[in-house]
């Protein structure tokens, strides 16, 4: 990222201070969102979505394999993120393999819960096919095309999206004779049980510069960042995951706060992102 | 400038396909790479740049626009890196301090550089530049700064020289950057603009780097008091050990930061559509958007947008209707 000038970043501080940030958004206002389903028709389902200049793919491939020993009755999801050498000048050769770790330990924190699978956003029991021995892996892949600030925001968005465009084939089993066999299973081509996505949150990044929270940062508000608290929210208002990152220091008061302006913040998110998958699935099932 | 994918609806979409579409039909001939060039055999044609002779017929070697001046034709292509002349009023950004010189980047394949005997001092006394006043560049200015300048000529190796000997050159702080591609930025008598209505500067550097800022007066440095001056260093190196408090108070106004805000959306804006970017051009699309009441940010929204590519339409029909 180029920097900019001492005259610049005032600027940008003293926009974010008066409530009128460069391109004229308030605090707490999201660029233009755009969604578009079924971009990958080999993946059991995908989406690419745009909030101003940032734009991610999320892909889902579903396949049948072992549930673990510790969690017989649900299904394995997997969340990797690549950050294109496309995107952005820094990430070129493996310059963003590190942003893509953080970016995947993220997700992973904020969509999965924690390692006994409790306080998970995605229902993993609807994985299940036979309870110990055959469950659905979800693998979810998501690509960064184009980065301009608030990439966690997006990913969720697009992995949200791309959930409910996802079809798992259903299932035919034949129980072998004995119970111990591996009993035969029939993936249908034709019948698709379409995923449920009801319970599956947003992210909502609230980045702290000076005294202000601002939503939705672009690359160069986030370079002016002291520090940013990505919490992820879902329908009921319940917090599902918190990540912090920066390196200054943070009163527990005002990460309380920042909770607060989050759940005030991801309603709209969450009716503004419903509405869009809607209308994007409308226009895919038209053309 | 990254494109910046519009939501389009369906019905947004069939009014921009069809103002783009009558845009274009008035436009010049416009042909694609082995598309035939009409040209009249009988006089003798030059075959310019983007031209080839095949068969007997001339050839497009190019996807752009034919032009014709006299007996040559040629391609002109559209999307054109940066051509600079001398003459041309650049925005860049500082990148590197060298010895006795400044290395700008300024959106073209090569940065360019400003010497220091290129520059004022500060003390505005014109004299030698000394081993002092090199130890001092940084003074003048510093990495990432934003300068404004005027291209000098040209080095042997196709790079630019620039210089900033007059008043209104130098560094530009209190604003926004923007980029937009070079070729939407045509030369014009002045380049420098002062709105006084919205008390804003616009500078429309011909590399593709617009300012948008706050205006501030050019000052003339050996007409000033000696008194004033220690005043000004000072201020200048108390504000990067500002608290919080102090710097408040000294940010710009609100309403000057609203006009700031409108005028680089409606850059924005023009920029994504691909229209020439005029002072005029800049300053209706603002005067339309504040008309309809729009909110700042809902400038860089699809509707507006399509609204602006339809009012272009009738700007431009009404003109032919005039010729």
């Amino acid at each position: 990222m180029v920097g900019l000038s001492i005259g610049e970043k005032h600027f940008i501080q003293g926009g974010i201070a008066q409530d009128i940030r460069t391109d004229g958004r308030k605090r707490l206002t999201y660029r233009p969102i755009s969604v578009e389903t079924g971009v990958i028709p080999q993946a059991n389902g995908s989406a690419r979505v745009r909030m101003g200049a940032t734009d991610v793919i999320a892909s889902v491939k579903a396949e049948l394999g072992k549930p673990t020993p510790l969690q017989p009755d649900k299904g394995k999801v997997a969340i990797y993120v690549d950050c294109s050498p496309v995107a952005a000048p820094m990430f070129e050769r493996r310059g963003g393999e590190e942003l893509a770790t953080e970016l995947s330990v993220a997700l992973q924190k904020c969509l999965l819960g924690g390692k006994s699978g409790a306080g998970a956003g995605i229902d993993l029991s609807s994985l299940m096919v036979i309870e110990g021995k055959i469950c659905w892996d979800l693998y979810i892949d998501c690509l960064v095309i184009s980065s301009d600030g608030n990439l966690l925001d997006t990913l969720g968005a697009a992995i949200k999206a791309a959930l409910s465009n996802t079809g798992v084939p259903k299932v035919h089993v034949a129980m072998g004779p004995s119970g111990d066999e591996q009993p035969e299973v029939d993936i249908s081509d034709e019948e698709f049980l379409q995923f449920d996505t009801t319970g599956v949150p947003v992210i909502v990044t609230l980045t702290k510069i000076g005294r202000h929270y601002i939503v939705d940062a672009t690359s160069e508000e986030e370079s002016q960042m002291s520090s940013a608290v990505s919490i992820s929210v879902n329908r009921h208002g319940h917090i599902c995951g918190l990540t912090k990152r920066g390196g200054s220091g943070l009163d527990p008061s005002v990460i309380l706060d920042m909770v607060s302006v989050a759940k005030h913040v991801s309603e709209q998110l969450i009716n503004k992102l419903d509405s869009e998958i809607a209308a994007a699935e409308a226009y895919e099932v038209e053309s | 400038m990254r494109e910046v994918q519009l939501p389009l609806n369906q019905t947004q979409k069939v009014r921009l396909q069809a103002a783009l579409q009558q845009l274009q039909d008035s436009s010049a001939a416009s042909v694609t790479v082995s598309d035939t060039i009409p040209v009249n055999q009988e006089d003798g044609v030059l075959k310019g740049h983007g031209t080839i002779e095949l068969d007997g017929e001339v050839v497009a070697t190019l996807c752009g626009v034919v032009e014709r001046v006299n007996k040559l034709v040629y391609v002109r292509t559209l999307r054109a890196r940066y051509k600079p002349e001398v003459g041309d009023i650049i925005v860049g950004r500082v990148i590197e301090i060298a010895p006795k010189r400044w290395r700008i980047e300024i959106n073209f394949s090569q940065d360019a550089v400003l010497m220091l005997s290129s520059m004022n001092l500060p003390d505005g006394i014109q004299r030698r530049r000394t081993a002092v006043d090199e130890l001092n560049m940084r003074s003048i200015f510093e990495e990432n700064d934003v300068i404004c300048a005027e291209v000098r000529g040209f080095q042997h190796d196709g790079s630019l020289h620039l210089q900033a000997r007059s008043q209104k050159y130098g560094k530009l702080g209190r604003g926004q950057l923007l980029t937009v591609p070079p070729y939407l930025v045509k030369r014009r008598k002045q380049h420098f603009h002062h709105l006084e209505q919205y008390g804003i500067d616009l500078i429309l550097g011909c590399n593709g780097f617009i300012w948008v800022g706050e205006h501030v007066e050019a000052r003339d440095n050996m007409v000033e008091d000696q008194e004033n001056k220690p005043e000004q260093q000072i201020s200048q190196s108390n504000q990067r050990s500002m608290n919080l408090e102090e710097q408040e108070s000294i940010y710009t106004p609100l309403a000057t930061r609203q006009n700031i805000c409108r005028f680089a959306n409606a850059v924005r804006v023009l920029s994504t559509l691909g229209f020439n970017l005029t002072v005029e051009v800049i300053s209706d699309t603002v005067d339309f958007s504040t008309s309809l009441n729009l909110d700042m940010h809902e400038m860089l929204g699809a509707e507006f947008c399509v609204q602006i590519a339809e009012k272009e339409v009738k700007r431009r029909s009404s003109i032919s209707k005039k010729k």
